[in-house]
């Protein structure tokens, strides 16, 4: 008996590893460990007031802070029964596409760019002065750009807040932005055509798993009241805990789901699948590469970003100055609440049980990583049974990991606190 | 100290949401720059080159520390860096991660289950709690330009130069409206190490605090202020401990 463990492994989010074992030189077992350090989100929060959750929440993970924190409010919101203005949702709908801009630039170009072109880093990419690794810089860049000025800050942003958002951002730096946002969307086809022509992938096997998302209403969106899997399932985003029916589990720190429709694919490929009929239209492309066409599919959902962004700059340039920004309670008020999400990685939910002072008595997270965990580890199987070369069995499998876009540091924190009193000294 | 480029670099992660790093990756403007005056050679989510290199010339660590094993880590890179840098609050003062007060045991068993009782961690610890640290880098996350200054700095044998004061101090120069005296908002803008611009009130958000407490700083009166606008000495409780400003 052979093991080869990957460890750490490089060029993804967080703390992870990857256990080969093989007999007579032949793969028989795969395990997926996610490894983060525990932050204790889970027992942070109960106990807080709720409006201050969501500031805590984003600091679970960097790359999906924006995503988290509007969940986060969404989920309180929806728990209180709050209606949000308009405009506040448009510009927290903006946020949440600089983010997914953002964050699939930083995996297509920093991440996954350097397999294609057999270097280590993106920066040795940059050294040969390889155009599309700026171009994909540039393209990040913008995502971020739009994330400053519809959040405040790049990271944990500061603009969403409880009931609304706390400021509209200048008419100007919309107006510049709406500018930048005609060049990429003159140039994304060609770009995009570039990047989709190189496909130095592995040879890889069918895409495991149940295809789950959110957002799937007539026309797609990022959030949405329902989840949609298989072959046009559909159910409630709050009965999600029946679906994924998630517990511990002794060798990972991320919770697993364990659902019967499952084991589950969440992230752009899912999203690609289920999309079928809706205005986003299908990348037809991303069924030859197996798993790795999860990266074309995000290829695919950037122009759909960009083309969304454009519609919403275009309503936000027109609204009045002097439009309500949040919805003010005049007391706090009891209640449960969920919200489901399309996080750049996949379906992301969070769930608030609030007593009537406002308090969170229990938390639950699922997150994209820790739902995809079961299929990262069966399309390792599935894609290398009969690849025998040790070196090659490393890369690959570690090429895998990584098409998915995992981000560990989230998968972690994502276990339900359901007895607050044996958590309330710990406050 | 100077260095003759390209200098050799690590980034180490703990404890943390990677945040920090991501900061340095958000000058997407300055990299092919960056590219080449430093050499990578630790640097997990951006490279794949784990280059084994015996001496380091600058280690920037992300994070707080929570395992015996992480300590380890962290003695290891201080053995063979000329400078290390603590950036971000995690690394500076436990940031968020410290927040969680109380047994920790009991919090791992509730959280992960029995394996959480196994699980050989300890409250989280900011980076000189174990070895010496020749730069700091606050924020959560920092500026992006922070992170650039100081590599360049660096380059050059010296240090960013700071001014110690407070945020209130860049919302007078930029004539901010005053949130705590205007809105009676919970804003630790009075407390908080200054170097953000005063980002967050800026733009009509209060301050949280995310720079860390300025040193001679007046927790007493703004204590006093705070109660003045309203709060409950439980929200003042919680507001200062968010980047560990509780007293
Ligand atoms: S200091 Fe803030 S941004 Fe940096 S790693 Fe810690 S939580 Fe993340
Ligand atoms: S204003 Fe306060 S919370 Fe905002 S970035 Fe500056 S120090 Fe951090």
């Amino acid at each position: 008996m052979i093991r080869l463990v990957v460890d750490p492994l490089t060029r993804v989010e967080g703390h992870g590893r990857v256990e080969l074992q093989l007999r007579d030189g032949k793969l028989v077992d795969v395990t997926v460990r996610l490894l983060e350090a525990p932050r204790l989100f889970e027992a942070l929060v109960v106990g807080r007031r709720c409006d201050e959750v969501p500031d805590l929440i984003s600091r679970i993970c960097a790359i999906c802070s924006a995503t988290h924190k509007v969940t986060a409010l969404q989920a309180i919101e929806n728990a209180m029964a709050v209606k949000i203005p308009p405009l506040a949702a448009a510009y927290r709908e903006l946020l949440l596409l600089g983010g997914h801009i953002q964050s699939h630039a930083l995996h297509l170009f920093c991440l996954i760019l350097p397999d294609l072109y057999g270097t280590p880093d993106i920066i040795e990419l940059l050294r040969q002065k390889v155009p599309l690794a700026q171009a994909g810089l540039d393209l990040k860049a913008f995502g971020n750009r739009i994330q400053k000025i519809a959040g405040g800050r790049v990271i944990h942003p500061v603009n969403p807040v409880f009931g609304g958002i706390a400021y509209q951002p200048g008419h100007d730096e919309l107006e510049k932005l709406a500018k930048e946002l005609l060049c990429w969307q003159r140039d994304w086809p060609d770009f995009s055509a570039r990047l989709l022509q190189l496909d130095n992938y592995p040879e890889a096997s069918p895409v495991i798993g149940t295809a789950v998302a959110t957002g799937l209403q007539d026309e797609f969106a990022l959030t949405g009241d329902c989840l949609w899997y298989g072959n046009d399932n559909v159910i409630a985003a709050s009965d999600y805990a029946q679906l994924f029916a998630e517990r511990p589990r002794p060798d990972t720190h991320a919770k697993d789901a364990t659902g019967k429709a499952g084991p589950f694919l969440t992230g752009a490929l899912a999203r690609d699948r289920l999309a079928t009929g809706r205005n986003i239209s299908r990348n037809a492309l991303a069924d030859h590469h197996g798993i790795h066409g999860n990266n074309l599919a995000q290829v695919k959902e950037v122009g759909w970003a960009l083309h969304r962004v454009g519609q919403l700059l275009e309503t936000l340039l027109r609204a009045s100055r002097s439009e309500p920004l949040r919805t003010d309670l005049a007391q706090m008020q009891g209640g449960i609440g969920t919200a489901a999400m399309e996080a750049p990685r996949g379906l992301l939910l969070h769930h608030y049980v609030i007593d009537e002072w406002g308090t969170i008595v229990a938390a639950d997270i699922v997150t994209p990583t820790a739902l995809n965990q079961r299929v990262i580890a069966a399309q390792i199987m599935a894609d290398l049974t009969d690849e025998k070369d040790h070196a090659r069995l490393r890369e690959v499998a570690e090429r895998i990991v990584r098409a998915y876009d995992p981000c560990i540091s989230c998968a972690v924190h994502l276990v339900t606190v359901e007895n607050p009193s044996s958590l309330s000294d710990y406050q | 100290m100077k260095f003759v480029p390209p200098i050799k670099l690590a980034w180490l992660r703990f404890t943390s949401c990677s945040g920090c790093q991501l900061t340095l990756l958000n000058n997407e403007d300055s990299l092919a720059e960056l590219a080449h005056v430093v050499e990578l050679h630790n640097f997990p989510l951006l490279s794949s080159a784990c280059g084994n290199a015996e001496a380091l010339d600058v280690a920037l660590v992300e994070g707080s520390l929570t395992s015996p094993g992480e300590v380890e880590r962290l003695l290891a890179i201080r053995r063979k860096s000329r400078l290390l840098v603590a950036v971000g609050a995690c690394a500076l003062t436990g940031g968020v991660n410290a927040m969680v007060k109380g047994e920790r045991h009991k919090a791992m068993v509730s959280i992960y289950g029995k394996a959480g009782a196994e699980w050989d961690t300890f409250p989280p610890q900011p980076i000189h709690h174990f070895v010496k640290v020749d730069g700091q880098i606050p924020g959560c996350p920092p500026e992006p330009h922070e992170l650039l200054q100081a590599i360049a700095a660096i380059l050059h044998g010296g240090w960013p130069s700071h001014q110690v004061m407070p945020v209130c101090m860049e919302c007078r120069i930029n004539e901010n409206r005053c949130l705590l005296e205007e809105d009676c908002a919970p804003c630790l803008g009075p407390i908080t190490q200054a170097g953000c611009d005063a980002l967050c009130p800026g733009l009509g958000v209060p301050c949280e605090g995310c720079r860390g407490v300025v040193p001679e700083a007046n927790r007493d009166e703004l204590y006093r202020l705070f109660i003045t606008a309203g709060l409950s000495e439980q929200e003042i409780r919680h507001r200062l401990e968010r980047f560990g400003a509780a007293l």
